[in-house]
């Protein structure tokens, strides 16, 4: 008889953990070897000081699985997340983020060699980058934890003041070594520790105040965002703005970084205009502390005139903020400056970032002015009104709001300070993919229906502009700007949608999905086949389809100058499409898709018309890729079928999915994180393994929150308990079968 | 639902009772098979007809063919005197006809309340007096307002589909075995609640394999076999039939 010889499990988990940590160390490392370089890459990943390291994860990852009752036990204290994130933040500052931009890879072991190294620099400075960083990263970290498990309060405090204490000196020493040693530097390592340790401190405040043995961050965070609706807002707002007015660069012309004081004194008896000379001296304060004070004053008194107010004094602040940086810009070029390059160049981060301010603090006036909802203890049946206009409310918290408005902000003024590199990702991968997974989001998350063809939409829409714009073989009747073929592509995309739609919506899950994946490659092989010269196949579209033009006759507008005017074009078209879904997810056929999602037996016997109802989430769908697909057009200008492969239909998939089915925030999430992080990815990890990292994201987080980013209410309440109310059911509700999916 | 229906003068008057649903010759096939073979029934205004019978009699596709949900081969319905045969359930729904099909089918992630109004969906604006009336017949529904649909016990999900047809105002109600699968103390409850909406006025067309208690509950029964009407008559008559005693509540008949 052969007996096996067993080992113990423990052997087995951590031979799986180093075994996993080796893997990744070799992932993380440079990979310049070949297949015939005889195994030198192989040997500088391992050899490499690196796999220490992970070696040391690896052993951690084990004792935590190993003795994960005791983890448990600890895990769910107060201050253990917040504990976490801290560390994480540092790691990412110490270990990815730049420090010093001039230098070599600017990252902190570059830089503070290059510190320690010279006498001649501050002594904080020397201390902090000899060996400080690395010190108090450990120190505070494990002082925190000790703190936490045996609940020493007094050693979280000391620990938390300690934090604070280090992430002073970081910025400090930072600012102190480059004043020493010169040129321009845009680094946010030194900011971005100062964040980590206060995150950190917070943390030692959390363990020393919270008397609770389990955290209920959730509970917390709504608790916070419930004291005074929009407050979180106006307190970003203030701490931006005044960052903004004192540290940051208003104008940089040649490589000089001016703050605001700097610019009124080179603007000082120019040509610049009486508002904005006004706004430099005092003006700009000004408008920011009236903004602050009003929204600061609504939210604390919940006014709801006062609210209206702040909100419509932060419009206007923004206004003439941003009268001013043009004409800063403006000026300096028409006096000749040296390095002004233009109008609307050369501004730094400081104007645009007081404008992400001002609009911080008036949207959280707007929220203090509507009152926003917030979760109601009691239960729904004693609120009157009618139960279906809740439908949206229920569960519904400012947090979420509060997020997106802050979220609108930073898209609307964000994007002008971004390198050309991101200008460009923003609208060719992120912007475009949002609006897709908005889309597809009606047709898999609302009304369950699994397209896999829905690139095919867009593709429709693409050469539906492109015929109309007269730059295929195949001459239009008509010619059309690319804004005049926006309602014809939503009109032909309507019509294929009804048109594959009706004959194979009464299919179900898998058969739609192949039915609809054929689809997809058949438009994209008739693209490629270019029947009747039409499509001039896979060379793509004959001229490039002409950018669209506003032409009023007294006004002419041409976009094609810059990304910025397609991202704003296209954050018009995001806000219309998201208003209206938004709006339809509310009404009778947004209930009724979810009925006919939930189970299309009883949707049919409510008097639900299933067959209508499912061919208009196809429909509108497809109507959302179609305009995709002509701002995708005139956009690029040149494509071809190769931009329509089926591994596009998939991705557009897996951002609703990754997201959140069927919630429109989640789908604008997952869309946005997963373009965006190829892009991020490209400076991180070697080029080849990109994808391999994304897969691995989408592998963890389908695990740890299958969800998705935002879950939808329905899908939340599913796998967390009822919306919110009664902690103690959760564990008997996470028994409920998670139903079928798509 | 008495502000829905005119309300009918009880129990016990069959004679004065207009008809209201009236199956002719129906014959539903699936392909080549021929499902229901030619039955004709019908069901009285305020009355509880059973449709019993095994396994694969033919009983659900009766209904689901009243219901619309599918379209008989041959034959007619007629409800309250018009053609209904081959009209789609979501315009059936609209005449006062509500289904409640087999297997109790409720929105598992819609909340009880959102559940009760979907019921409500033919309506432009949800009908608070109705539901208010619909809680007041299941306590239990009230209890569980604002859980899920999909953590409710059997019994439960089963009052949330009827109370859910209650919500839109039907005349005729078709129920389709609602004791499948519950304790028989549940059961003994949803008939209770069957015969309390029934005495509000509202006809109810129900398919059963509890033949007892579908009997003691109905005023009149057929029993399908193989897609064909094999007995008729009323439910104590048939209570009391030897066939049915032997075929359907497992007694051995004596002598």
């Amino acid at each position: 008889m052969n007996r096996r010889v067993s080992l113990p499990p423990w052997v087995g988990r951590l031979l799986a953990c180093l075994g996993g940590s080796v893997v990744l160390a070799m992932m993380v490392g440079k990979q310049q070897g070949s297949k015939d370089d005889y195994g030198l890459a192989f040997r500088e990943a391992v050899l490499n000081p690196r796999i220490f390291y992970f070696l040391l994860v690896g052993v951690l990852v084990f004792l935590g699985i190993t003795y994960q009752d005791v983890v448990r036990r600890y895990a769910g204290r107060p201050g253990v997340r917040p504990l976490l994130a801290g560390v994480l933040i540092l790691l990412a500052s110490y270990f990815l983020m730049k420090w010093y931009d001039p230098l070599g890879d600017g990252k902190l072991a570059t830089f503070g060699a290059a510190v320690t190294s010279t006498p001649a620099v501050a002594p904080v400075a020397r201390i902090f980058f000899g060996w400080l960083w690395w010190v108090g990263l450990l120190v505070t970290a494990a002082a925190t934890a000790a703190a936490i498990v045996w609940r020493l309060r007094w050693l979280a405090w000391a620990s938390a003041a300690v934090s604070v204490l280090v992430g002073a000196i970081a910025v400090a020493a930072h600012s102190l070594a480059v004043s020493f040693a010169g040129g321009i530097d845009h680094s946010f390592g030194a900011q971005t520790a100062l964040i980590g340790n206060l995150v950190l401190a917070g943390a030692g405040v959390v363990a020393a105040m919270s008397r609770v043995e389990t955290a209920r961050t959730r509970e917390f965070v709504e608790r916070v965002m419930a004291f005074r609706p929009g407050l979180p807002l106006v307190a970003m707002g203030v701490v931006l703005g005044v960052l903004a007015l004192v540290a940051a660069t208003w104008f940089d012309p040649g490589g000089k970084n001016l703050t605001l004081v700097d610019t009124q004194h080179l603007f000082a008896g120019s040509a610049l205009s009486g508002v904005a000379s006004a706004y430099l001296a005092w003006l700009g304060y000004a408008v920011f502390a009236v903004v602050v004070v009003l929204a600061a004053t609504a939210v604390w008194t919940a006014q709801k005139t006062l609210g209206y107010v702040a909100a419509g004094g932060a419009v206007v602040a923004i206004l003439v903020t941003l009268a001013t940086l043009h004409d800063i810009s403006a000026t300096a070029t028409k006096a000749g400056y040296p390095g002004s390059a233009g109008e609307w160049q050369n501004l730094g981060t400081g104007g645009w970032v007081l404008c992400i301010a001002l609009f911080s603090a008036g949207a959280g006036g707007l929220i203090a002015a509507r009152r926003a909802p917030v979760i109601a203890p009691e239960p729904a049946l004693a609120r009157g009104s009618g139960a279906l206009g809740r439908l949206h409310q229920v569960g519904t918290s400012t947090t979420l709001l509060s997020l997106t408005l802050f979220g609108v902000g930073l898209a609307l003024f964000y994007p002008p300070t971004a390198t050309a590199f991101w200008q460009q990702a923003l609208v060719t991968d992120i912007g475009v993919y949002v609006l897709l997974a908005i889309g597809l989001n009606v047709v898999i998350g609302w009304a369950g229906l699994l397209d896999l063809g829905y690139i095919a939409f867009y593709a429709l829409g693409s050469y539906t502009t492109a015929y109309f714009t007269g730059s295929l073989p195949v001459q239009p009747p008509i010619h059309l700007s690319p804004l005049w073929a926006i309602p014809v592509a939503i009109a032909v995309c309507l019509i294929a949608g009804v048109v594959l739609g009706g004959p194979t919506l009464r299919l179900r899950g898998d058969y739609l999905a192949i039915v609809t994946l054929g689809f997809g490659e058949i438009i994209r092989i008739i693209a490629v086949n270019n029947p009747g010269d039409f499509t001039n196949g896979p060379r793509g579209v004959a001229r490039a389809v002409p950018h669209p033009v506003i032409d009023l006759g007294f006004i002419r507008f041409e976009w094609g100058g810059s990304q910025l005017q397609y991202w704003y074009l296209l954050l018009v078209l995001l806000a219309l499409v998201f208003l209206l879904f938004w709006r339809l997810e509310g009404s009778r056929l947004g209930r009724a898709w979810a009925a006919v999602r939930e189970d299309e037996v009883a949707a049919q016997a409510t008097g639900v018309n299933t067959t209508r109802v499912k061919l208009l989430a196809f429909a509108i769908g497809a109507s959302t890729s179609g305009l995709a697909g002509v701002f995708f057009a005139s956009q690029v200008g040149y494509f071809n079928p190769q931009n329509f492969i089926l591994n596009n239909s998939i991705l557009v998939v897996a951002f609703v999915v990754f997201g959140g089915m069927g919630s429109l925030t989640g789908a604008i999430a997952g869309a946005a994180v997963l373009t965006w992080l190829p892009d991020f990815l490209r400076d991180q990890v070697p080029s080849e393994d990109r994808i391999m990292w994304i897969g691995a994201v989408l592998i963890v987080m389908m695990i740890f929150r299958p969800a998705g980013l935002i879950p939808a209410r329905r899908r939340k309440a599913e796998l967390t308990g009822l919306a919110g109310h009664d902690p103690s059911v959760d564990q008997d509700l996470r028994a409920v079968p998670a139903g079928e999916g798509v | 639902m008495s502000h829905a229906v005119p309300s009918s003068e009880g129990r016990g008057a069959t004679e004065s009772r207009k008809r209201l649903l009236d199956v002719v010759d129906l014959e539903v096939r699936y392909g080549a098979i021929t499902a229901i073979k030619g039955i004709s029934f019908h069901v009285d205004e305020g009355e509880i007809v059973a449709l019993l019978g095994a396994n694969g009699a033919g009983k659900t596709t009766t209904q689901k063919t009243v219901s619309g949900m599918l379209r008989p081969a041959a034959g007619s319905i007629t409800f309250d005197g018009h053609r209904i045969d081959g009209i789609p359930p979501h315009e059936l729904i609209n005449l006062g006809v509500c289904h409640v099909p087999e297997g109790r089918h409720v929105f598992p992630r819609m909340t009880v309340e959102e559940n009760l109004q979907m019921g409500g969906f033919r309506f432009r604006t949800p009908d608070q007096d109705l539901l208010t009336e619909v809680l007041d017949m299941f306590p239990r529904l009230k209890e569980r307002f604002t859980q899920q649909a999909g953590t409710l016990s059997g019994g439960e999900q089963q009052m949330l589909a009827i109370g859910r047809a209650l919500m839109g105002k039907p005349r005729l109600l078709l129920l389709d075995e609602p004791s499948m699968g519950l304790a028989p103390l549940i059961v003994e409850q949803i008939f209770q609640i069957v015969r309390g909406i029934n005495a509000n006025g509202v006809s109810v067309l129900l398919v059963e394999q509890n033949a007892r208690q579908a009997l003691t509950l109905a005023d009149r029964g057929y029993v399908l076999e193989t897609g064909e009407l094999v007995l008729a008559g009323s439910g104590r008559e048939l209570l009391a039939d030897d066939r049915i005693r032997a075929a359907y509540l497992g007694e051995e008949l004596a002598g």
